[in-house]
């Protein structure tokens, strides 16, 4: 592919397309003739969408300009000295503690070296996306050339143009993986640039299995990363996310969930660490009774900013989303919640309740909360709750009436109302681990006072 | 131990609520200030534990030869001052033992005493707990959520125990409990009394004083001490009411 393009190209999208066609991206893959017109087909509805405008809903409370004016290009190669020591202290610092089911990638692409996953039970399929697309294009293929629930998504259209690699897991029908499994995302911060990650959880029919997807990483790179879940009927699926990514990284993750009758999702993300943090989730109901538990938080210093969005589209009756999310800005951060619900003609009887509580500690922090109800069926229970506030006066008191430093007060009362949305996480080592990172990122905010 | 001289306080709306409370307390005295509603009794504890929205605008407060006035409410906390809470607050997600494990390693902090892990802590709770006859059922539950109002004070005289204040003012921690509860609170408050501590019992009626005998009782008025005696004097307010007082004040 040459630089010479037959379609309407925006300006910020130019140096990407030149990253792609500049001679051997796609001939460096390998990959098979319908992979690579997806990828060209992806490439050009970016370049047409350009850079999300902040006059839209979905992107106005993220700053985008520094990726405007100074484009983050893909990783071109492993660099297997990037398998360093700071990805190994990146490793230890995040990883769950004990042995468990571990998948690695450093900078967007599989690090076999550091993966442990051997032993997978019959019926538990894992490996890396460019492993999929070699060995599993049954898996896979369907499942990229689905057209996505929105093609406006430029991030998204970005990531299948570029994605490196990723994940994917397969659960069969009627098995139930009771390990956590555990993917770790690192960055090595040998190069500034984009690593864009593509995965694909498919839950069988009355499967079970728990992910926990951590994001760690050094220096300043923009991480793209998009993952798709599909629960067959009855099938039961655990996501929890946590980001911890580099002071001066930008972290997009979105996740698309399409959810089986009488299936379970239950999604969590802990958002601590990182520039600027963007979690978008959608998720489509479309069997009938389906449920689906989405809750978390984020925790933010200094000048971060971070934006939760969901979006959960009841198309089917009979199904339940519960919504539970946190959110604690303090000195100069700006965090968002945005949660829409809608309720399709003829999905009756769905009950969905959305919850957004957020402390804003200091005259600089601000966090803005925006529920969307669109229900179009008539016999529904939907409700949604939203609060903005400091800490509780009468509790602080109380501590401190008790001997306890106001510093300290405050961290315990800050830590209580964060945990509470994480006390809900199944398994238990991922809820702890979870907890423990709350509590780890409360004391570094003490130590900055 | 307190010496209170000439106290005048108002509301941060500037309602004067304290006008001029003269009161000393010495070690090991059990004072009692009763006084009808809005007298400025729940004023007065709340004053020298150093709630917000309170100013003072006259008079001094000395604690254990200290500006009690000038220390933070935390501070007075590890200096041995105790509150128990007329409304204590509910703290939902912050664990009752864990609360009280905090608040007993910043005290030891403060006077330069070795911090109490899990083990240690919880052997002086089980010590407390059967010293007061209560039950562990609270110990598990965030701080007072979902007590009744019985199981919060008595969660107050429990941290009262453990902290072991040189100066404890309870604020109306009798009212509202049946005469069991009032037992477990009489019991925790006479078991405290020692040469060394002062007890301020803030009350509304006699009863309290049933169980646990006050050295001296103050009749709080419009803000001021308006008469003092021994305990005869609570007996006889119960007899004659506070508008007798009043009349004769």
């Amino acid at each position: 592919m040459s630089t010479i393009v037959d379609f309407p190209v925006k300006a910020e999208a130019r140096p990407y397309l030149e990253a792609f066609g500049r001679g051997s991206f796609l001939r460096d893959r390998q990959e098979p003739d319908w992979l690579a017109g997806y990828r060209k087909a992806s490439l050009a509805r970016f370049a047409e969408l350009g850079f999300p405008s902040r006059r839209g809903e979905a992107w106005r409370y993220i700053d985008l300009r520094p990726l405007e004016k100074r484009p983050m290009l893909p990783v071109r190669t492993t660099d297997q000295a990037a398998i360093s020591a700071t990805v190994r202290d990146q490793l230890a610092e995040i990883g769950l503690a004990g042995p468990t089911c571990r998948f690695v990638l450093v900078d967007g692409r599989f690090a076999p070296e550091l993966s442990t996953f051997e032993r997978l039970p019959e019926g538990v399929w894992l490996g890396s996306t460019a492993a999929a697309i070699a060995e599993r294009p049954d898996l896979i293929r369907s499942n990229l050339e689905t057209p996505p629930p929105d093609p406006a998504r430029a991030f998204t259209a970005l990531n299948a143009a570029l994605f490196a690699d990723g994940f994917v897991l397969e659960i069969a029908p009627g098995v139930a993986f009771e390990r956590p499994l555990e993917i770790v995302h690192l960055a090595s911060g040998t190069v500034e640039a984009s690593l864009h990650t593509r995965s694909l959880v498919v839950s069988g029919e009355d499967s079970r299995a728990a992910v926990i997807e951590s994001f760690i990483g050094a220096g300043g790179y923009w991480r793209n990363d998009v993952v798709e879940l599909r629960l067959a009927p009855s099938a039961e699926l655990a996501r929890a996310v946590l980001v911890e990514e580099a002071a001066a990284a930008l972290h997009f993750g979105e996740m698309l969930a399409t959810l089986g009758a009488a299936s379970r999702l239950a999604s969590f993300a802990l958002l601590l660490g990182g520039r600027t943090v963007r979690h978008d989730i959608t998720v489509r109901s479309e069997g009938e009774k389906s449920r689906c538990d989405l809750g978390g938080a984020f925790l933010l210093s200094g000048r971060q900013e971070a934006n939760i969005l969901t979006t959960v589209d009841h198309g089917a009756p009979g199904g339940e989303t519960r919504e539970n999310f946190k959110g604690v800005a303090t000195e100069r951060a700006h965090g968002a919640f945005q949660g829409r619900i809608t309720v399709r003609p003829g999905a009756q009887k769905v009950d969905a309740h959305q919850l957004s509580r957020n402390l804003v500690l200091g005259p600089r922090a601000a966090i803005d909360t925006k529920p969307e109800l669109e229900i179009y069926a008539d016999d529904v229970k939907c409700s949604h709750g939203a609060a903005v506030g400091d800490l509780d006066e009468a509790a602080l008191f109380y501590l401190r009436a008790r001997g306890i430093p106001n510093g300290e007060a405050r961290r315990m009362l800050i830590e209580a109302f964060v945990q509470e949305a994480a006390e809900l996480v199944e398994p238990a080592p991922i809820r702890e681990h979870l907890l423990s990172r709350i509590a780890r990122r409360l004391a570094s905010l003490e130590e900055q006072e | 131990m307190l010496e209170i001289t000439n106290l005048h306080a108002r509301l941060t709306d500037g309602r004067e609520i304290l006008r001029g409370i003269d009161l000393s307390v010495g070690a090991g005295e059990v004072h009692a200030i009763m006084g009808p509603n809005g007298s400025g009794k729940s004023t007065l504890a709340a004053v020298l534990a150093g709630r917000d929205g309170y100013e003072v605008c006259e008079g001094t407060v000395s604690y254990l030869c200290r500006d009690l006035l000038a220390m933070e409410p935390d501070e007075r906390a590890r200096e041995g001052l105790f509150l128990a809470f007329q409304y204590p607050v509910e703290i939902p997600g912050v664990n009752n033992m864990y609360f009280l494990r905090t608040a007993i390693n910043a005290q030891r902090r403060h006077r330069g005493e070795p911090e109490l892990d899990a083990g240690q802590f919880l052997r002086v709770v089980r010590a407390k707990l059967k010293q007061l006859d209560l039950g562990e059922d609270l110990l598990q539950r965030a701080v007072n959520v979902g007590f009744s109002g019985g199981e919060k004070k008595r969660n107050e005289i429990f941290q009262m125990a453990m902290l072991e204040p040189r100066l404890a003012i309870l604020d109306e921690t009798d009212s509202g409990l049946d005469i069991d509860a009032l037992k477990i609170v009489a019991r925790g408050v006479n078991q405290q009394r020692s040469p060394d501590r002062a007890i301020v019992l803030i009350t509304h009626y006699q009863r309290l004083l049933n169980y646990v005998e006050p050295d001296r009782v103050h009749v709080l008025q419009g803000g001021r001490i308006v008469q003092s005696g021994d305990k005869s004097l609570a007996l006889e307010l119960e007899r004659r009411g506070y508008g007798d007082i009043e009349a004769a004040a």
